[in-house]
């Protein structure tokens, strides 16, 4: 295949290793964009291929090296990882920032996010599920994204960062023009006006703090004792605004879009309402089979792996929906078995970096799944999904999906 | 007894500390023998010899777990 308005790969890549793909592209007529990756397995390429497109990068599509790619910090780095490249980018804390230097802001972090946290913060997740979802409830229908996939997330942000939920819709515009725009220069206007709301949040919870999570990264101290350095404040901020919002969201979209189409697994979360246990094992396998993130890493030096020649910088991605369906590893894999009981799925990733966030985003789909169906009768697709975009990249997912019961 | 003559101690699961990462995996599955501490959200085990009964819950969190980070092994009996 001849590639135009390409750069030509460079010499250290061989040509049997090389495979024209654009995982931000989804052609026509495809509703899943995860479909691009798992079409790669089906057509054979090579487990670690690289495509040329958005500034050239490799793709891993093995489980094993996919995990190992998560967890050799020494060969993989998260820092300064865009694709396509963008420099400088914001060392984002901790995500792009290598052991052992990201222990400092991870260690910050974790605590407000372990499994005994997260049950702390239950009665908030449930109120606002509860309030959204009642906002519609009576209606038998609703556009299930706007009105409740992204508003859900912002909500829980808001109240994890201590600001008035008034301010929702200001936090819905700025994260929808982050996460939608494909306009460079409106995208630069809005990381800008982010990192403005993050700076002005961050001083008044200085002056005034709480027992917000804003409050409790602005009045941390380094490991030496002394103020954390602005800058990484702010970046640390950035981190918890980009990574939970479109992830929920876009897991969700697809979570509840399964739900409608398929009556059957309706049934069998509703007949587990009353059991927590069952109803979290199946809430697993869907976090397997709807993994959005495609997870980025940068070489950090010219070396082997594996047999291939990887250059200093090159750029690799993680899949984590291929990883999560790998035959040797699954059972079955492209099957969705709610009573998976063996399911090492990668969605959250692992190693160090494994998504600080985790137990927060599984709560937020468990009880939004629980409230939904305690309030909401057997619901579908509406006939009509004119409008419905789909999207792939570093979070796969789509938007504009009507619901009705 | 072993096939070697020796006493057989009761089954224990033990955590690898450096490779856990808090998946919590093991605490959702087998919440009687796993839990997790409150500042990095890593396992504890609260009955590393755990009870017979608890064996197929125990063993289904060890394969669960997505770093590897726990095993089986096997407790030394008195005298052993």
């Amino acid at each position: 295949m001849t590639l135009h308005f390409q750069p030509s790969p460079p010499d250290h890549v061989p040509a049997d290793r090389i495979v024209d793909f654009d995982f931000f592209h989804i052609p026509e007529g495809v509703t899943d964009p995860a479909e691009i990756w798992h079409d790669l397995v089906r057509r054979g390429v090579p487990k670690i291929f690289y495509t040329p497109r958005n500034g050239g990068h490799w793709v891993f599509l093995n489980y094993a090296d996919i995990v190992e790619g998560y967890r050799d910090y020494s060969i993989f780095s998260t820092y300064q990882t865009p694709i396509p490249p963008i420099e400088p980018f914001p060392v984002v804390q901790p995500q792009g920032v290598d052991p052992p230097e990201h222990k400092v802001f991870r260690s910050l972090l974790a605590p407000m996010f372990t499994p005994i946290a997260v049950r702390g913060m239950t009665d908030e997740i449930q109120r606002r599920a509860i309030a959204l979802i009642e906002s519609f409830a009576d209606k038998g229908e609703c556009d299930f994204i706007g009105q409740y996939a992204e508003r859900f997330p912002t909500a829980l942000f808001l109240y994890l960062f201590g600001l008035p939920e008034s301010r929702l819709d200001e936090f819905l515009d700025l994260a929808n023009m982050f996460f939608r725009s494909t306009d460079p220069e409106a995208r630069a206007k809005n990381i800008v006006e982010i990192y403005a709301v993050l700076d002005k949040l961050f001083r008044e919870k200085q002056d005034n703090p709480g027992t917000d999570i804003a409050s409790v990264i602005v009045t941390s101290r380094d490991p030496q004792g002394a103020p954390h350095d602005w800058t990484d404040i702010l970046n640390c901020g950035f981190l918890l605004f980009v990574a939970g919002l479109d992830t929920v969201t876009n897991t969700m979209a697809y979570i509840w879009r399964y739900l409608a189409t398929t009556p059957a697994a309706q049934q069998h979360f509703r007949d587990r309402l009353d059991d927590p246990d069952a109803f979290l094992l199946a809430v697993e396998e869907l976090m397997r089979i709807n993994a959005v993130s495609n997870i980025y890493r940068r070489v950090t030096h010219d070396c082997e792996y594996k047999g291939v020649q990887f250059r200093q910088n090159d750029r690799v991605i993680l899949p984590n929906t291929v990883a999560n369906r790998d035959p040797k590893v699954f059972e079955n894999p492209d099957m969705i078995d709610l009573d998976r009981a063996v399911n090492v799925h990668v969605t959250f990733g692992v190693g160090p970096h494994r998504c600080v966030g985790s137990h927060l985003a599984k709560r937020q789909v468990m009880v939004s799944m629980q409230e939904w169906l305690k309030r909401i009768p057997a619901f579908e697709l509406s006939p009509d999904q004119s409008g419905q975009t789909v999207f792939g990249g570093s979070v796969m997912g789509f938007s504009g999906m009507k619901l009705r019961w | 007894m072993s096939i070697d003559g020796q006493p057989q101690g009761p089954l224990m699961v033990v955590a690898n500390l450096e490779l856990c990462q808090g998946h919590a995996r093991c605490e959702d599955l087998c919440p009687q023998v796993f839990s997790t501490d409150a500042v990095e959200g890593k396992v504890v085990i609260v009955h590393p010899v755990f009870p017979p009964e608890l064996e197929d819950k125990v063993r289904l969190a060890v394969r669960n777990c997505p770093e590897g980070a726990l095993r089986i092994a096997r407790q030394k009996a008195a005298g052993a």
